[in-house]
């Protein structure tokens, strides 16, 4: 991901709350400071499909917020 | 070689603090170098004498540990090695586990970052474990001995102090385990009546080996009544069978510790280490309906389709892929146990030999020595 972004791309990382503190810190290590991270609720493992989806419903509109951002 | 007074003029090198046991602890304890117990304060002097025993320049990166990609020195390594208490003839074999451990197929990583329990596992094999008076024997995972409770709380400092394997930041496993302190034994080769680990691995008898293994802490497996190589395995494979492993997903390579005696009983039987794990891939297994309906329709049906897409609540789940994937250990003194290790699952172990910086193979520590 952190490659991604070097080459321009539009990236993000979306992790949840306990593990924002380790995607910051690894944004940081990757040379990557400025890497959006979206955050959904804990936790993602051991959800029913319709709680995916409820994690989804928070991340996506981050995302089409970022991309919307970037137009030219 | 460049002379330590020189390598601790670079910025960020060396603090200065007061010359006492407490203040440097509360330093430590401040900067967050620590597993918690008090270290050994890292002067100059005491890192010099460890390094007395590394043949290679002391700021030459011999490893990256992850997550934070942190470059491991000798110089650096020595003074974690300083901290955790390792005498310095200790020194080649803890940098050796340290490279071993950041080999790519290890993963370390994941090992370092998941919410797993895993520790890596170091296993020495060959002359050096004797010379360095490794304990196989009696309490080897336990505590008792210098070299394997030093070596092993080595690697977790520099894990912590270079690798960032900070709690809660770099170190995100839900529980921790004991392992995380120290985890380091050797084989007990002298009571074994199989080749040893490192021989099996493709490295000569007289060569000294550590194997890194992404394990979680022991398991044990009591056996006191079976007579037959067939009762004691079939023992092990009731222990090893579980729902609940991560090994289950993966090409993963569990590990059986043997007690020499159990060892002695199964190879008495006629079973080679390789007849072992046949029989523990055959036996250790449990029928897909012990699985929670989820694990079976979102993990087991969809991670191995060819086998379980349309498999029966009767079919048999093996713990590993494959016969060979199991490893198998003889460790310990006298009794009726052995023990189970599962591990991270998404790791492999790596088995590194002992050698100078020529390359050649090291016949002993001494060979290191430099002063």
């Amino acid at each position: 991901m952190a490659e991604l972004r070097k080459r321009g791309l539009v990236t993000a990382v979306i992790c949840s709350g306990p593990f924002l503190k380790l995607g910051r810190a690894q944004a940081r290590v990757f040379g990557v400071p400025d890497m959006p991270l979206i955050v959904i609720p804990h936790p993602l493992g051991g959800l029913a499909l319709d709680d995916v989806r409820g994690r989804a419903d928070v991340a996506i509109p981050k995302v089409i917020d970022l991309f919307k951002a970037h137009l030219p | 070689m460049t002379g330590l007074s020189q390598l601790l003029k670079a910025p960020g090198a060396s603090v200065e603090t007061a010359d006492d046991f407490e203040a440097i602890n509360a330093l430590c304890r401040e900067r967050g170098w620590s597993d918690g117990l008090p270290v050994v304060p890292p002067t100059a002097e005491r890192v010099e004498r460890m390094l007395a025993y590394c043949d290679r320049p002391w700021d030459e990166t011999v490893a990256v540990i992850p997550p934070r990609y942190g470059a491991a020195t000798p110089l650096l390594l020595a003074a974690n090695a300083v901290m955790a208490g390792c005498r310095p003839e200790y020194f080649p074999l803890f940098v050796l586990a340290i490279e071993a451990m950041c080999e790519e197929p290890f993963n370390l990583y994941g090992i370092q970052a998941t919410t797993h329990l895993c520790a890596p596992l170091v296993i020495v094999n060959g002359p050096v474990a004797r010379e360095l008076e490794i304990n196989s024997g009696h309490n080897a995972f336990g505590p008792g001995r210098q070299s394997n409770a030093t070596l092993g709380r080595a690697v977790r400092l520099a894990l912590v102090n270079i690798g960032g394997a900070i709690p809660a930041l770099g170190d995100m496993s839900t529980f921790g385990s004991p392992a995380k302190y120290t985890y380091c034994v050797a084989e007990n080769e002298a009571a074994s009546p199989w080749p040893p680990l490192h021989v099996e691995r493709g490295f000569d008898a007289g060569a000294s080996t550590v194997t890194v293994v992404g394990a979680e802490c022991p398991h044990n497996i009591n056996d006191h009544e079976s007579l037959t190589a067939e009762g004691i395995l079939t023992t092990i494979a009731g222990t090893v069978a579980i729902t609940g492993a991560n090994d289950l997903f993966y090409k993963a390579e569990p590990l059986v510790i043997m007690s020499p005696e159990h060892a002695a009983t199964v190879a008495e039987g006629g079973y080679s280490k390789a007849d072992a794990k046949r029989f523990l891939y055959e036996h250790a297994r449990l029928p897909l309906g012990k699985f929670s309906k989820e694990n079976i329709e979102r993990r087991l049906r969809i991670k191995y389709p060819e086998r379980f897409a349309k498999a029966g609540m009767d079919a048999p789940v093996p713990m590993v892929q494959d016969a060979d994937d199991f490893m198998i250990v003889v460790i310990g003194g006298a009794g009726k146990h052995s023990a189970f290790i599962p591990t991270f699952g998404a790791t492999h172990a790596v088995t590194r030999a002992l050698k100078l910086h020529d390359g050649q193979l090291a016949p002993s520590v001494e060979a290191f020595r430099r002063t």
